[in-house]
């Protein structure tokens, strides 16, 4: 973040007036955001952390437990295992996105290829696929029995059926492809545009001096890519810390051990088993999580190119 | 389209990345394709192993089914105003505080930016009672006004405003047009927008598909049918104990296809604002 | 002053299309307010959420024609939502209906905050008490029958599917009198079972759930007691026991509920029978093999049926007209009433009297062989048992459900899954 406003700040040249004024256009631009969230997001978000340490069945009068509630879902084995399965599912569904999702940017980018538009249309299709037809096609092609399209597929090459739906592997890989799935596109949509605002003239003077394409990708792309690196890495981070809607599509309402994420876990404690005290818990609990792992995210993904 | 990297014709590297598209964009439409076909069978074929994967003859007989069961042009409406109306929104509030935290210097700018990222890091989950609160108060029940002004917070597209500007709207021309005694507004709609065109309709697909196929915060605050949105909708083609697979992915599909139509626009959109960049420089 | 200028116009485009959009519903909200006083003569407009496909709109439509001064408006929706928004609701304090639909997975929720709902025992619930079947009354009410939280709509007894090709084949009786018989205890499903496997190859069930289902409905206690505390251990054990040993032993399949392989299961005849169907089961095996007609049909479960499904209509704290909603509702579940719905939508009476009406008696189902489908289940219904269920029973439902998941599919030990699935039961309800 520091590099355009050291810039700014060396460029400045204009008068105090100038200055306030800048102030007061910056103010006004981001308020709107600050304004909004002060009516719609502040309330739910200290009411959430309120409720961290009470004791309250959503329908009834809250009663003070004092931390309670946090030594519950600390000392909760499923709590952790739905830990272990987030950063799991993480690694085998999120990860791999933003590396395919780069190679893909960088394939519909080149010009060797006709029919872009086809093709950058059909990779963002998952994105709009509803949840619906994603739950009935998945649960058909990761079906645990024989005839399910994955064990056949495996079958030709003499692998046992898997039970996608029961086993502790089985379940996360259908879990993460489903993630990469419904993801792979809407990161490379984002990468693509990337791509495209660099300017061509940087790759055709690489070229008259010879660079390779990996020295090209080393030294053009990835540093001008950086900004958008950051931010996808940072926001696929926090959507897989917070994996909600894909387990909660392919294991339902069993929130089975082998596929329950934090969300889920939390989820469940709220609306299932109407414990909004350890659910609001686990959601701090996760909420410090994400901060420290955003953090060292982010500082990682700052030195990509440097 | 532009020239871009690499136009020594490799055709090793062709095939290659023709291969690899390939295979993405199969996987990629292969459940969408499934859909059709499913939409297009009766709910005994798509139960049957193995299931149908060739379109059936049930098309019509099935939508039919779902324009009875709801009122599916009704649904698709709401769904219209309240995604384009949001995504409108979205665009110029993100980009304009995108701009601020870019290009602007002014008190306190990082500790915003970064309260504006930690505002994506709270588990939306456990917000859906007070925020329902919120809206009742407002008396804004069975109002599309619940959908689109929440709607407008989009901490996402700030961030990816942010990081496109700093990286594509040059600061000497800023600073240039300032000079030239621009008021900040006008640097930013001369300047900022015509360059960022390519993020607004990255942005706008996004948005656009978030808000039209959302449908656990519409299920909660739209409760009367005249005021629902197609995602909410089609959660009554569920019923109770019978579930008709053929209708509900009927009612699915075509749901879907105004999203590929607006998809299909704003791709236009966005190559020809690319064109027109390359011919200007 | 220009950037002010476009802010402004802007912001007007927006609220414009906002406003636009607003003009449908402003008259529904307005007469809400109009009439607070609700005294005599005034319209009384009532809110009433449904779910699923009950056909109330015609009767909803005749009770308006012969009370002029009622409005009812009627709000579907699917059931698991609405029950969702009922509680958003309650929980907020604002948005519940005037009359809610809720179905029997979700009473004791309900009930358990049941200051939030009008006691139909002060607008006179008890004078109709006897309309009912005494067991789904019961499941309406506290533990000391002070307070009852819902009017009774329709109930799911349970039956037992089978396939009589399947069953030919294996050499027992296809007519579902002498089968009855032949199956008429749990031992003997048992034995017919191994018939079964033997002859055909074919398990007698395909979903280890059904079966434990069938024999966990039939004990007086199940999970907990009245004073909710974990009774599995004396209860369902012994169905737990039964079920995993027929899963072992390859007699019963390992197909979860509402899967696709289940639906396909219906119709390709690769097991003999599915315990614990209900009337609504009926409309399920037809959309999923539509071309089976005459393949199945319906006997008695062995040892007495279970329920399985069903819902009540409540009045939320928040209404300003309880009487008018209770005579409404009182009205709809009458049992001639009833026998409309059953008659329009296939909704499965509450109300013994419509057992005794001749034309009730007289349905038939052509695709399960002329079956008297009305009179098998009227049978049933009479033969449940009224079971305290608790506010967690579906926590301890979904856990054993897993326990048999596991078991079936992963070849899983049936206790060392049983003594796990406790454990999860337990470290959940002492958060409560």
């Amino acid at each position: 973040m520091s590099r355009t406003d050291v810039s700014i700040k060396t460029h400045k040249k204009s008068s105090l007036n100038e200055k306030t004024k800048e102030a007061i256009s910056g103010y006004l631009y981001v308020s709107p955001f600050f304004i909004l969230f002060a009516i719609f997001g502040l309330f739910p978000i200290l009411f959430s952390f309120y409720l961290g340490f009470q004791k309250w069945n959503g329908l009834g009068e809250m009663e003070y437990v004092g931390l309670q509630n946090f030594k519950w879902v600390l000392t909760d084995e499923i709590f952790w295992t739905s830990l272990t399965n987030t950063l799991i599912m993480w690694v085998l569904g999120t990860l791999p996105q933003l590396l395919i999702g780069i190679i893909l940017a960088y394939a519909l980018n080149s010009a060797l290829i006709r029919m872009k538009s086809f093709f950058r249309v059909s990779i963002f299709m998952p994105y709009v696929t509803s949840t619906v037809a994603v739950a009935i096609v998945f649960g058909i092609m990761f079906n645990s029995q024989e005839f399910g399209l994955f064990n056949v597929i495996f079958g030709l090459f003499g692998v046992d059926p898997i039970s996608w739906g029961t086993s502790w592997w089985g379940v996360k890989v259908a879990i993460s492809t489903m993630v990469f799935w419904r993801w792979v596109g809407y990161n490379t949509i984002i990468y693509l545009a990337g791509l495209q605002a660099i300017p061509n003239e940087l790759y055709e003077a690489a070229q008259i001096d010879g660079a390779t394409i990996r020295q090209k990708i080393q030294y053009i792309t990835i540093p001008m890519l950086r900004p958008i690196i950051i931010l996808t890495v940072f926001t696929s981070t926090i959507g897989a810390l917070q994996l909600f809607t894909e387990p909660l599509i392919y294991i339902g309402r069993t929130y089975r051990e082998e596929g329950i994420t934090v969300v889920l876990y939390l989820y469940r404690e709220a609306f299932s088993n109407l414990a909004f005290g350890p659910a609001s818990a686990a959601a701090i609990i996760l909420f410090i999580i994400i901060i420290i792992i955003s953090s060292i995210n982010v500082l990682i993904a700052n030195r990509i190119g440097r | 389209m532009s020239e871009k990297v690499g136009t020594k014709k490799v055709s090793t590297s062709r095939i290659f990345v023709y291969v690899l598209l390939a295979i993405a964009t199969f996987l990629s439409i292969f459940p969408l394709y499934w859909m059709f076909v499913m939409a297009t069978n009766h709910n005994s074929a798509i139960n049957s192993v193995p299931p149908a994967f060739i379109p059936g003859a049930e098309l019509v007989t099935n939508f039919v089914k779902v324009i009875e069961t709801i009122d599916f042009f009704g649904a698709i409406w709401n769904s219209l105003i309240v995604s384009t109306v949001t995504t409108i929104g979205v665009l110029f509030l993100c980009s304009l505080a995108g701009f601020a935290f870019a290009k602007f210097s002014f008190k306190g700018k990082n500790v915003l930016f970064v309260f504006i990222l930690v505002t994506m890091m709270i588990p939306p989950q456990l917000g859906l009672i007070p925020q329902y609160f919120i809206i009742t108060k407002l008396d804004w029940l069975n109002d599309l006004k619940a959908i689109i002004v929440p709607g407008l917070i989009d901490a996402f597209g700030i961030f990816w405003m942010r990081q496109y500007i700093s990286s594509n709207v040059p600061d000497e021309l800023v600073d240039a047009a300032k000079i030239d005694g621009c008021s900040n507004f006008r640097v930013y709609w001369n300047i900022a927008v015509p360059v960022i065109i390519p993020a607004f309709a990255t942005l706008a697909i996004i948005r656009f598909m978030y808000i039209w196929n959302d449908f656990l915060w519409p299920l909660v605050v739209l409760r009367e049918e005249s005021s629902f949105t197609i995602q909410v909708a089609l959660r009554g083609l569920i019923d109770n104990y019978v579930r008709d697979n053929g209708m509900i992915l009927s009612g699915t599909f075509w749901a879907t296809v105004p999203l590929i139509i607006v998809f299909l626009l704003l791709n236009r959109l966005f190559i020809q604002s690319l064109t027109e960049g390359a011919v200007k420089s | 002053m220009k950037k002010w200028l476009m802010l402004v116009v802007f912001s007007s485009l927006v609220f414009a299309l906002v406003a636009c959009s607003d003009d449908n519903e402003s008259a529904g909200s307005d007469d809400g307010g109009g009439n607070d006083s609700g005294g005599d003569g005034e319209t009384v407009s009532l809110d009433f959420w449904i779910f699923g496909s009950t056909g109330y709109g015609e009767l909803v439509d005749e009770y308006m024609e012969e009370h002029p001064n009622v409005e009812i408006t009627i709000n579907e929706g699917e059931m698991e939502d609405m029950h969702n928004n009922l509680f958003t609701s309650i929980s907020a304090g604002s948005g519940a209906p005037d009359i809610a639909q809720i179905e029997i997975s979700a009473i004791k929720k309900f009930l358990d905050a049941q200051d939030q709902f009008y006691n139909l025992n002060d607008y006179g619930a008890e004078d109709v008490a006897g309309n009912f079947l005494d067991w789904k009354w019961a499941q309406a009410q506290n533990v000391d029958g002070s307070f009852q939280i819902g009017l009774p709509t329709d109930i799911g007894p349970t039956t037992m599917f089978y396939r009589t090709d399947v069953m030919e084949e294996a050499g027992l009786p296809t007519d579902r009198e002498e089968l009855a018989e032949e199956i008429d205890t749990w031992d003997s499903y048992y034995e017919a079972a191994k018939t079964v496997k033997a002859e055909t190859g074919k398990p007698m069930a395909d979903a280890p759930q059904l079966v434990f289902n069938a024999l966990r409905d039939q004990q007086d206690q199940q999970y907990f007691n009245e004073d909710d505390e974990l009774i599995i251990e004396d209860t369902v054990k012994e169905a737990y026991d039964y079920t995993t040993k027929m899963i072992q032993e390859d007699l019963i399949g390992q197909n979860e509920l509402w899967t696709p392989e289940w639906g396909n299961a219906m119709a390709d005849g690769s097991y003999a029978t599915m315990p614990g169907a209900p009337g609504w089961m009926v409309a399920n095996v037809k959309g999923n093999a539509p071309d089976a007609g005459g393949n199945w049909d319906i006997a008695n479960i062995p040892e007495g049926a279970g329920n399985w499904g069903g819902s009540f209509l409540t009045v939320p704290a928040e209404s300003e007209y309880p009487q008018e909603a209770f005579d409404f509702i009182a009205w709809l579940t009458a049992p001639e009433q009833q026998l409309r719905s059953f008659e329009i939508a296939g909704l499965f009476p509450s109300t013994p009297d419509v057992y005794e009406n001749e034309e009730f008696l007289a349905t038939t189902d052509e695709y399960f062989n002329g079956a008297p489908t009305a009179q098998i289940f009227a049978e049933a219904a009479q033969s449940v048992k009224t079971v305290y269920m608790g506010i967690n029973y579906a926590t301890v439902d979904t856990e054993l459900n897993t326990a048999l998941i596991n078991v079936a599919v992963e070849g899983a030990d049936p206790q060392e899954e049983w003594d796990a699935a406790v454990e999860r039961i337990n470290s959940q309800l002492e958060r409560q």
